[in-house]
């Protein structure tokens, strides 16, 4: 029987060879993913955790009856963020207006709305900042761990043509390694796909509580401004 | 501000995952993925014409077989109801000359050996007969007077005398748990020359004379099997019995030619008259398909 050598492609043989580098690199590269991944959804939860006490401690404090004047001067001497954030370039806006010689308070309402939207943006686009690196790799890791075991199991399926022996003890391990790929995909896709929702949802939440608060913080300015002018 | 917190989770995370990692080497590493060595299962191939001679029976074949391992016969319950408990206290005192062990032959130490001699279940319960006669005429006496005669100590039979078991209970060779009475060979052991080639020469006869309708749609349902009886001169001894039922013209018309067939043929000269009880009543099936496939 004639026994043709299964690789004569040099090309091809050179990636047989180098298998454990795509392998590795592949198994490397979605460690790494998760590594960051997880890093990411602790950092998110106790951000969200954190302006989450802000807003109840600064909607506390509006409520109070204090003197927004007050509040004002005690907010702005250090940077603040989200609900506070809002407060303070509200406050700033209006106080550029009425403390101006020349009293333009004409678009002063217009003004505040637009200080107050863009304000809110940042703010959203603070808190989402990251969450796409999660639903990126919830949705690429799966089928980059696929293609680590597509790559380990046409590798496998090689050395079984070259050692010409089908028996399970043979084939086996090489695919089992092979699999191990995909399980490493999707134990960093898993957790990143329900972070990335949860995290969604929560900042859907926030941005509905900024959103509120600066309506209702616009209609007293604006009453205050009716009432000045 | 965002870095130290950012650095915090980092670092979390890089613990957990390097815990984890950690954990599942030492976890992984007590079991290799290594798969367990197959069992094997010896086979051998042999042709028809081999398994025809090895069947072959012979009385006088000589007794030079392999030693086969002994195992308890279960088999053959019914001697062992009617004898035990009567036979039993008097076989096992005597047992350096037990009577079904050296009756066959003294010298072998161990009965395992002889097969042909050994499950022969007349003999065995007309010797067990007179033993019941026999002790049952003098129960007491019986057993002391065979020992002064015959006080030879064999050393090899220790083993006999310490066996308890029912005397009822012989060893015996696996081949022996069959439930056809053991022999050299088995029952239907054709002689080696009747072989195939006999029966293949008489079916290629009658698949000769066979004609059957052809160009049927379903040949299946023209598969005939018929019984015949033979004289010893190869002659049919009485009418052939269809054994398969089937309707519709194609069936009956394959087997009416059939049963010509089997006329016609008639001497059956190929099947040698040495065997003839084995050929005297035989099953042929006219399968269309076998035509075919030559």
């Amino acid at each position: 029987m004639e026994v043709a050598p299964v690789t004569t492609n040099p090309f091809f043989s050179l990636f047989v060879q180098a298998h454990w580098v795509v392998n590795w690199a592949v198994m490397l590269g979605l460690g790494l993913a998760s590594v960051w991944v997880w890093a990411i959804v602790i950092d998110k939860f106790m951000l969200y955790a954190r302006t989450r006490r802000a807003m109840d401690a600064f909607e506390q404090a509006f409520w109070s009856g204090q003197s927004l004047e007050e509040l004002y001067r005690s907010l702005s001497e250090r940077p603040v963020h989200s609900m506070a954030a809002l407060f303070v370039a509200a406050m700033r806006e209006w106080k550029r207006s009425f403390e101006n010689p020349s009293r333009s308070v004409a678009g002063l309402q217009a003004r505040i709305e637009k200080v107050m939207d863009v304000t809110i943006a940042r703010e959203i686009e603070r808190l989402e900042r990251r969450l796409l690196v999660l639903a990126t790799v919830g949705s690429a890791g799966p089928f980059v761990g696929l293609f680590g075991t597509v790559w380990g199991i046409m590798t496998s399926f090689q050395s079984i043509a070259v050692s010409k022996n089908t028996s399970l003890a043979v084939v086996a391990p090489g695919i089992a390694e092979a699999l191990f790929a995909t399980a490493i995909g999707l134990v960093a896709a898993i957790p990143a796909t329900i972070f990335y929702n949860k995290f969604i949802s929560d900042v859907n939440r926030q941005a509905q509580r900024l959103e509120g608060f600066a309506d209702e913080f616009s209609a007293i300015l604006s009453r205050q401004i009716d009432e000045r002018a | 501000m965002k870095l130290p917190q950012m650095r915090t989770g980092l670092a979390i995370s890089a613990f957990m995952h390097a815990a984890l990692l950690a954990w599942g080497l030492f976890s992984f590493a007590a079991r290799p993925l290594a798969a367990k060595p197959q069992d094997v299962v010896l086979t051998d191939v042999i042709s028809a014409t081999e398994f025809s001679q090895l069947t072959k029976g012979v009385k006088n074949a000589p007794t030079v077989e392999t030693p086969k391992p002994a195992v308890e016969k279960v088999g053959d319950p019914k001697p062992a109801e009617e004898v035990s408990p009567v036979a039993e206290k008097p076989e096992v005192r005597t047992s350096s000359a037990q009577p079904p062990l050296p009756a066959p032959k003294p010298p072998e130490p161990k009965p395992t050996k002889k097969p042909p001699q050994k499950p022969d279940p007349i003999a065995d319960a007309l010797k067990r007969e007179d033993a019941r006669k026999a002790s049952e005429a003098k129960p007491k006496a019986q057993p002391q007077k065979p020992i002064p005669p015959q006080p030879r100590f064999d050393p090899n039979q220790i083993a006999a005398l310490l066996d308890k078991r029912d005397p009822s209970r012989q060893s015996i060779t696996g081949e022996a748990l069959a439930p056809a009475p053991p022999s050299l060979g088995t029952r239907n052991g054709a002689d080696a020359k009747l072989s195939q080639s006999e029966l293949a020469a008489m079916r290629a006869k009658l698949m000769e004379l066979w004609n059957p309708p052809v160009g049927v749609q379903n040949p299946e349902q023209m598969i005939v099997k018929i019984r015949i009886q033979l004289t010893r001169d190869g002659k049919l001894n009485g009418p052939p019995v269809v054994l398969t039922s089937g309707r519709g013209t194609v069936f009956e018309t394959a087997r009416d030619n059939a049963i010509r067939a089997l006329f016609m043929g008639q001497p059956y000269t190929m099947l040698s008259p040495s065997t003839y009880d084995i050929w005297k009543e035989i099953e042929i099936t006219f399968d269309p398909r076998d035509m075919y496939r030559g």
